[in-house]
């Protein structure tokens, strides 16, 4: 073996190990879930004793009336919490991306929320939520509005104004840190070019900040995706299914129907759908870059 | 003359030492000894905490108790009892986990411990164990697999079971002259004349929240009403007239209960009646405790006890746990006495004071029981017309549970038509029954 061949090899010998441990550590349980969603698995079995059952878990999802359901409420919920929880979220930022007093602290409180325990979050909007004793509707009979069916007839409104309670702040959060590292020179430029404060949001700001609010959009959209514990303490799915989002309904089938693979099945169409976005929103984000780049080398060239 | 001394004096202390050994009591073997439980965070074993150092002191045998919420419970069992060798000693189990964990093989059958002279106590008297309980909770492989008969055996014993029973506020009753309702058309009446009566009061408190809630609250009534989930070739009959009148029953009391009624879980339908918003309330005898503590309720001493009203006949809900020994548990014999200890006449009765539900005819009718807890009495009525097959106890009835109480909320919040929806219940209630390999036979 020649001298440079071995320098070459050298760096991934000594990688390997933690190449190997890191596949294993996370291969495995995706295996063990994709191995099980084949099976007619029950959880007093281990999973090598359950019968093989082909695609039968995926075909019989694909048929259940109740799985459709669950996957047209978590789409609703997690577009609806994400495009509101960004909305707000840079709102805030650009709202708040200056130098007042007290600025600090009021941006500390704002990221309380996303600290509490998800079930804690759950248990207190229940509360604020009740029929009777909840403070809104007690709010709004003082002021001589009728009540809200808040987990009732509005049940999946009601769940979302909460996560959007809990998880708007780390929006917030991402949002000022990208707004606060974006080049000064360049919204001095265009402050000097007399664009309007507007304008350096729409052109500059928002462009430029891109990148991060995919990836936090991203980011939040997966764990949108996986919300149980608000959820099930709030409404437990209910009324009827209108709130039962697959998480939820992957926790039931495993621990009260005893269907593991089934649960994994729906965890793997659930892993599927979260694949497909995430490598839609990030090709979208390498195009944006080329372009950016593409327009970068067309200035360049203009300018030498 | 010093030998045979020496070998009387080794004789006289042989002797006592077999003697010792002879009078060696039933638990000294085991003193020293730690056991690990798992109990679900609930009034009764709340009330359990405070008699375990009672059972250590006269014992010498310790218990660390993971107590967890009962569906996490539930959970961590599930997980637990798969694994060869297991944490827990002993388990309290959700009555409908008993067919998962009997057809799954991880509990013990108790036989072998109750025919060991070294283990079973002669005075334990098990025919003064609540009868609906033992057959709810206890037995499996009897009729319809589930319940008590010639070809079953008993796995648990009832530990914090419940019946229903009807709690009304005596002040309102009295005030308009109501009749304590005996039967459903009274029920159904009585309900839906107190908001009209008592403006901003809802009639009866009712759990009636999708999923499990739901489908508590319309078996609760599908029984008196003369309705069952299944007939005896297991074809579901949940949609016909009964079934259908108790959906109806349930839908009145929700239409007439306190505003927001239809997402009540049981802790707002219970906290509903504490806080004075509802009438009456018809379910578990588990409540008696916090009705009674002027810390969680505005409704202390208004309160009255009647049998859960008939209707075409009577049958008051069984439920709540029992207690186990899992097949995986690394002390059995230990765990044995300690599950024999509590739910003998004695613990019974301390756990009965210290605020439990007693699981035994006599602790219902214990004078220091019932001084301390006069709706014991009636609790002790209830209890003669428990029906330990108001629910069935099979291994696919979650996926059906859960199917019937999403079902029932439809029908309770979008308004959908009862028997078309009970039809739609019954129709995949077959298809789940039909997978599960009911139908073999037929």
């Amino acid at each position: 073996m020649s001298y440079s061949t071995i320098n070459r090899l050298t760096p991934y010998v000594f990688l390997a190990p933690a190449v190997v441990v890191m596949a294993i550590a996370l291969l495995y349980p995706l295996m063990y879930m994709v191995f099980g969603s084949f099976r007619a698995w029950d959880p007093s079995q281990a999973i090598g004793e359950a019968e093989f059952a082909g695609f039968t878990n995926y075909i019989t999802l694909w048929h259940d009336p109740n799985f459709h359901e669950s996957l047209i409420v978590t789409l609703k919920f997690a577009f609806s919490v994400v495009a509101l929880e960004m909305l707000i979220g840079v709102g805030l930022a650009l709202l708040l991306d200056r130098s007042l007093r007290g600025m600090s602290v009021l941006r500390t409180l704002f990221i309380l929320p996303m600290m509490i325990a998800p079930v804690v979050v759950g248990l207190i909007w229940r509360y604020m939520y009740h029929p009777s004793i909840g403070i809104f509707n007690q709010t709004l009979e003082s002021i001589g509005l009728g009540s809200v069916d808040w987990l009732g007839k509005h049940a999946l409104m009601s769940v979302i104004i909460a996560d959007i309670w809990q998880w708007t702040p780390f929006i917030f959060i991402l949002a000022l840190a990208a707004l606060q590292s974006l080049p000064r020179s360049a919204l001095e430029a265009a402050r000097i070019d007399g664009a309007s404060g507007w304008q350096q949001i729409i052109y500059i700001k928002l462009p430029l900040m891109m990148p991060v609010l995919i990836v936090t959009c991203l980011l939040r959209l997966i764990d949108a995706f996986k919300v149980l514990e608000v959820i099930l303490v709030m409404t437990e799915g209910g009324p009827g299914l209108s709130t039962e989002i697959l998480a939820l309904r992957i926790s039931r089938t495993a621990t009260e129907f005893r269907e593991l693979g089934v649960a994994a099945a729906m965890s793997n169409y659930l892993l599927m759908l979260l694949l497909i976005l995430t490598i839609a929103m990030l090709a979208y984000n390498k195009i944006q870059e080329l372009k950016k780049a593409r327009v970068k080398v067309l200035i360049d060239g203009d300018g030498s | 003359m010093y030998k045979p001394l020496k070998l009387i004096g080794m004789a006289a202390v042989a002797s006592l030492m077999y003697a010792g050994q002879a009078l060696a009591g039933p638990y000294d073997p085991y003193a020293g000894t730690t056991l690990v439980v798992n109990f679900p965070a609930h009034p009764h074993y709340n009330a359990v905490m405070k008699i375990l150092p009672e059972f250590t002191k006269e014992t010498g045998i310790e218990v660390e108790v993971d107590q967890l919420p009962y569906m996490k419970m539930r959970e961590r069992q599930t997980l637990e009892l798969g694994q060869d060798e297991g944490d827990y000693d002993l388990v309290a189990y959700v009555v409908f986990s008993k067919a998962d964990y009997v057809y799954a093989d991880q509990l013990e059958n108790l036989a072998r411990y109750f025919m060991n002279p070294k283990l079973a106590d002669p005075s334990y008297d098990s025919d003064d164990l609540i009868d609906g309980y033992v057959y709810n909770i206890g037995f499996a492989g009897g009729n319809k697999g589930y319940l008590q008969g010639k070809t079953g055996s008993l796995f648990g014993i009832p530990y914090g079971s419940e019946t229903s029973v009807l709690g009304y506020r005596k002040d309102i009753f009295a005030k308009h002259g109501l009749k304590v309702p005996s039967n459903y058309d009274e029920l159904l009446d009585v309900a839906c004349q107190i908001p009209n009566l008592e403006p901003g009061m809802g009639g009866l408190s009712s759990r009636a929240a999708s999923g499990h809630h739901a489908s508590h609250a319309f078996l609760l009534h599908l029984a008196p009403l003369g309705g069952r989930v299944f007939d005896d070739q297991w074809n579901p009959i949940v949609n016909n007239a009964a079934g259908v009148k108790a959906a109806n029953a349930l839908k009145t009391i929700v239409d007439c209960g306190p505003k927001g009624a239809a997402t009540f879980g049981f802790g707002e339908a219970l906290g509903s009646f504490l806080n004075g918003d509802t009438a009456m309330f018809l379910d578990t005898t588990v409540v008696a405790g916090q009705i009674n503590d002027p810390k969680k309720s505005k409704v202390v001493g208004k309160v009255g006890w009647a049998m859960h009203p008939m209707g075409v006949r009577r049958g008051s809900q069984t439920g709540g746990f029992g207690i186990g020994i899992p097949k995986n548990a690394q002390n059995k014999e230990a765990a044995f006495l300690l599950m024999q200890w509590l739910t003998s006449k004695k613990g019974d009765k301390l756990v009965a004071m210290a605020g439990g539900n007693p699981s035994r005819f006599s602790t219902h009718q214990d004078a220091d029981v019932n001084a301390k807890f006069p709706h014991m009495k009636t609790f002790g009525e209830a209890l003669k017309h428990a029906d330990p097959d108001w629910r069935p106890i099979i291994p696919v009835w979650g996926k059906i549970n859960a199917d019937l109480g999403t079902t029932l909320s439809k029908v309770l919040t979008e308004g959908l038509d009862t028997k078309q929806a009970l039809d739609g219940v019954a129709e995949r209630t077959r298809k789940v029954m039909e997978d599960a390999g009911y139908y073999t036979w037929q």
